[in-house]
């Protein structure tokens, strides 16, 4: 293969790793993704002729300028998303570039487009094959230009065949490793000075139902039953609980019910209990909650109820609203650490929490017009019971009976809450929490609709928990005096999940998901903590201290040493450079033209005009007109030389010692030590270069 | 301004040395390529800094990486290398010299590509493709010179931009060498008048005499140039060393070229040493013997290419000078022709040349 073949192959094939890793980014539309990655797969095959060639620019331009057209629309007009125009005339002009002649110099062109798709997809928040493209993109990138710089300096000194085995393209795409290694390095080690003003790269947010103000009864949990996208993966450092699968990750609450819709009061007054409630009169240890959240088009945070505290660890800004539900502000995927009990108070406990203080009972004792029969069919389930735990595990306890279903209903009619109660009595889990919170209204117990996931699945690979869309529950909420919010779930147990995760691609996307959550966690969210972490490691296994405490004995005598050690391994590593570079540079020249050339450069120093074809008898009479007491010192040195250079007689020991000392008092009589060079300049009497010649 | 003390001068001269050296050692300029490409990383440093955004952080170790790969990778293809330079003993103005190079690689693992070889003060380099490891190529250049003179050949330099073309990184090589430039020898020029009666010329003239060779006078060892059918064998086997016959000629015969160098460089004192070279090119070819005498030194006579290369040895070295003294040559001036930009009585014929007169 020659070498303008192999280099445009190259060149396309890293247009392609550019489409690969803006694809894992951005996303691609699939018309113009699937048109470009054709004329790329062309280019690697078909190559017109120079005539061909600049026929089918005719066909690029006015295209190109159809695209250009319609970026600056998207800009000026639409103000839409100018990325997706910019990059369609990318691609067009990538395959323009691709299916040019063999002998066009477009190489440069090739690579800053290439390049250009790399950047743009950073402005996302990529996934694991932006990383795939751009490993292919740098080893392609290496030997392509590599390639490419031969390519030109071959054809500039007109050199047909240049040997290029495969044993040279492997070495040269394994210095790719090196080009890799030291992205990591600096990668790892950059100070990250700041956060950012436009945050670290968006991915497109996802949309999911049943977290904005409003939710309609039969929205949530149905229109997403059968996504299996993962939203939420959390990490637990201080242990996983045991019944992890059950936990209730809590999203939004929802106080207000008109008879088909929940919603958000506006003016609703504080109704979250003090945190001191949940922290000190909750049970269990506190459940430590990493949480690296999907960004969706609601900007919620999850956590196990209640959460705490949360804290997060990128540029986004969490918020607590009145309702004690948890959003933030900012752009990008949230992560964040929550803090939440491990356990609710014991059912003895809570049926001792009878008075207190209450929240708005206007809000959270709020009903729609409803039939009697739903009053009377309340007062009924809870009749004899004293306590308000218990009336509520009633109610819980008569809905969970019921069968569960993500079968809408057929009709209109059947949509209703009375409908679901009295005849259907099967529905999905908005329906058994909205009939759980309708029933606790009706008999005075504040309780309130709450959305968000159920579950997830643990995945092994990467010691976390996946929660994916099909994931997304509903349950309730109920007020307890002195304790604060109570989750209970209506829904009949083990019915929420999807059958998505048992299928047998599931192990697969869990796997691949782990690979992901890791390039998230350890790439694109790290950060200074990160940085501080992995440099204190560092600096812990230099001086040899350990987190925890210093070793025994003297520890300070044992860092010190450590240091010595290391700056000792410094020196030595020095001088060993030095010496072999001293060792590479000694010259070979013999040293009567040596003490010559020496004169003449003495001469040069001292103003005269020493030209490159002056002759040494010419330099002679320089010196006797110039610098007469310099003659004689002079016309030693030439002449000995002479001798030497023109007569074939080998000078002895002695006559070069004369002739170095006549060096010295030319030296000393032109005023200088002659020990610096003329500057480099060319012979007046050679021919200039020809034209394309570097020089 | 005073000169320096003592020991600060030897101080100033160490830290100009050491900056020789390491000038020699190796230098990086930027290419133009190489320009874009910093300039480039500079940006997506900054805007790694403004977003915080990790994977330009990625891509700017990337580019640093492809920095610090480019500058590996060139060290590895012009360290190691053992250059041999060959030239040609002489040229003449106006002709091309090739300069041959053979470069082995001494590097055991890793071959040496894209590498120019630049000679101080030529302008064309040779231009290395490929060494293998441990392998040697030869290569050439080709250069012009416009002037005669002796072109000291010292400093090779290595350069290469491998393998991206983002740096050219160079390195100096000593290599001690030389090329004298003839002046041009084949100008037309008037047949000088034998004196206008006052060249003697006795007996026929050898002109057209093919092989005439006159009578022996010596043996002397051989010389560049001298003709091989004068080898005389049997001695040169007695003495492990080619020798030659001497004829000799009638004195009459001798045309005897006189420079005179009075006067300042200028493209007539050129001219002039052009003029002198194409009348004992004349002489050769004629195979009449000739003789050279110039203030800085005196050919003795003969009709051979020996003694030609030795007049254009000598004759690529004169200097003009407006004090220079007249040529002495060993006979009469009144035998000589004078090639001269002043003229001077005495001589059988002088050829005056313009100090003004351009060049052709």
């Amino acid at each position: 293969m020659n070498l303008r073949l192999l280099h445009r192959r190259l060149a396309v094939l890293m247009g392609m790793a550019g489409l690969l890793a803006f694809a894992g980014g951005a996303g691609f539309e699939p018309v113009t993704t699937a048109l470009a990655f054709m004329a790329l797969v062309a280019g690697l095959f078909w190559h017109p002729d120079p005539v061909r060639s600049a026929r089918m620019e005719r066909i690029w331009l006015p295209l190109a300028t159809l695209l250009v057209a319609r970026a600056l629309v998207h800009v000026f007009l639409i103000r839409g998303d100018v990325v997706i125009p910019v990059v369609d005339l990318l691609l067009l002009l990538m395959a323009a570039e691709a299916l040019r002649a063999l002998e066009a110099p477009n190489d440069l062109r090739l690579y800053a487009l290439s390049f250009a798709l790399i950047l743009a997809s950073t402005a996302y928040r990529p996934g694991i094959l932006f990383l795939v493209g751009f490993v292919a993109y740098v080893g392609l990138a290496t030997v392509a230009l590599m390639v490419g710089h031969l390519r030109r300096g071959a054809e500039r000194h007109g050199v047909r065949n240049v040997p290029l085995g495969r044993g040279l393209l492997t070495t040269t795409s394994l210095l790719s490793v090196v080009v890799l290694l030291v992205s990591g390095v600096v990668f790892l080690t950059f100070p990250r000075v700041s956060q950012g003003f436009s945050g670290r790269g968006d991915t497109m947010a996802s949309s999911i139902a049943g977290f904005s103000d409003e939710v309609s009864l039969g929205q949530h949990g149905s229109t997403i039953s059968g996504n299996p996208q993962i939203v939420l993966r959390v990490e637990f450092p201080g242990g996983a609980p045991g019944d992890i699968g059950q936990r209730h990750w809590r999203g939004r609450s929802y106080d207000r019910f008109d008879g088909v819709r929940w919603s958000r009061s506006r003016g609703l007054p504080p109704a979250s209990a003090p945190r001191s409630w949940y922290r000190e009169r909750w049970e269990g240890p506190m459940i430590e909650q990493r949480i690296f959240a999907a960004p969706l088009d609601s900007r919620v945070l999850f956590a196990l109820h209640p959460a705490v505290d949360i804290d997060t660890e990128n540029s986004i800004q969490p918020l607590v609203d009145n309702a004690g539900d948890f959003l933030y502000w900012g752009s990008g995927a949230p992560t964040y650490t929550a803090l939440s009990p491990a356990r609710a108070p014991s059912a003895e406990r809570l049926r001792a929490a009878e008075d207190g203080f209450s929240p708005s009972q206007r809000h959270f004792l709020q009903l729609p017009q409803l039939d009697p029969a739903v009053t009377a069919l309340a007062d009924s389930l809870t009749a004899g019971l004293d306590t308000r735990y218990d009336r509520v595990k009633a109610v819980e306890r008569w809905l969970q009976g019921f069968d569960y279903t993500r079968q809408l209903p057929a009709t209109a009619s059947e949509t209703s809450l009375e409908h679901f109660l009295f005849e259907r009595q099967a529905g999905h889990c908005e329906y058994f929490s909205t009939a759980m919170v309708v029933l606790l209204r009706a008999v005075g117990i504040e309780a309130r609709n709450v959305n968000g996931f159920l579950g997830g699945q643990w995945s092994q690979f990467g010691n976390y928990l996946a929660v994916t869309q099909n994931q997304a529950h509903s349950w309730v909420e109920v007020w307890f005096p002195e304790y604060g919010w109570v989750t209970f779930d209506p829904t009949p147990a083990g019915q929420g999940t999807g059958s998505v995760t048992s299928s047998w691609f599931w192990p697969g996307r869990i796997l691949f998901d782990g690979i992901q959550h890791r390039w998230g966690k350890w790439v694109l969210d790290y950060g200074a903590d990160d940085q501080n972490g992995l440099l204190s490691q560092w600096s812990g296994f230099l001086t040899g201290e350990r987190e925890g405490g210093s070793e025994q004995g003297s520890p300070g005598a044992a860092t010190g040493g450590r240091s010595y050690l290391l700056a000792g391994a410094a020196l030595v590593f020095a001088l060993l450079l030095g010496w072999m570079w001293v060792r590479r540079s000694g010259p070979t020249v013999a040293p009567a033209a040596r003490v010559y050339l020496a004169l003449r450069k003495a001469c040069a120093q001292a103003g005269l005009d020493v030209t490159p074809g002056l002759t040494p008898t010419g330099l002679l009479a320089m010196v006797r007109r110039a610098r007469p007491d310099a003659a004689r010192a002079s016309e030693r040195v030439i002449r000995s030389y002479l001798r030497w250079r023109w007569g074939g007689e080998p000078l002895e020991d002695v006559e070069l010692g004369a002739m170095r000392d006549a060096l010295k008092a030319a030296r000393s009589d032109l005023g200088n030590d002659a020990n610096s060079r003329p500057p480099r300049a060319g012979f007046p009497g050679v021919r200039e270069a020809s034209e394309g010649v570097s020089s | 301004m005073s000169e320096p003390a003592g020991p600060l001068r030897r101080a100033l001269a160490s830290a100009h040395g050491l900056y020789r050296r390491i000038r020699a050692w190796r230098r990086i300029r930027f290419t133009a390529g190489g320009v874009v490409f910093t300039i480039g990383t500079t940006a997506v440093g900054f805007a790694a800094l403004n977003t915080g955004n990790n994977l330009l952080y990625l891509l700017l170790g990337a580019m640093l990486g492809f920095i610090a790969v480019s500058g590996w990778l060139s060290e590895q293809a012009i360290r190691d290398l053992r250059i041999e330079r060959r030239t040609p003993r002489a040229t003449t103005v106006g002709r091309d010299v090739v300069l041959t190079y053979h470069v082995r690689n001494l590097k055991r693992r890793f071959p040496t590509l894209a590498v120019e070889i630049f000679e101080e003060g030529l302008a064309e380099p040779a231009f290395v493709s490929h060494v293998p490891a441990g392998g040697n190529v030869t290569v050439r250049s080709s250069n012009g010179f416009v002037r005669r003179g002796v072109y000291p050949l010292g400093t090779v330099v290595l350069s290469t931009s491998f393998p991206f073309g983002l740096f050219r990184k160079e390195r100096d090589l000593e290599l001690p060498g030389e090329i004298v430039v003839w002046p041009r020898h084949d100008l037309v020029v008037r047949d000088p008048v034998p004196g206008a009666g006052h060249v003697p010329r006795g007996g026929p003239s050898p002109r057209g005499a093919m092989g005439w060779r006159g009578e022996y006078r010596s043996l002397r060892t051989y010389r560049t140039g001298d003709d091989p059918r004068d080898i005389h064998w049997k001695s040169s086997a007695r003495l492990q060393k080619p020798v030659v016959r001497e004829y000799e000629r009638g004195a009459a015969e001798t045309r005897w070229i006189c420079l005179d160098t009075r006067g300042s460089e200028s493209t007539g004192a050129e001219r002039a040493v052009e003029i002198a070279a194409s009348l004992a090119a004349r002489c050769v070819a004629e195979h009449r013997p000739f003789g050279l005498a110039t203030p800085e030194g005196v050919i003795e006579p003969g009709a051979d290419l020996g003694t030609l290369e030795r007049a254009l040895d000598l004759l690529a070295r004169v200097d003009f000078s407006p004090t220079a003294p007249l040529p002495v040559p060993p006979v009469g001036r009144e035998s000589c022709v004078l090639v001269s930009l002043t003229g001077a009585t005495g001589f059988a014929d002088t050829v005056l040349v313009p100090s003004e007169e351009v060049a052709a």
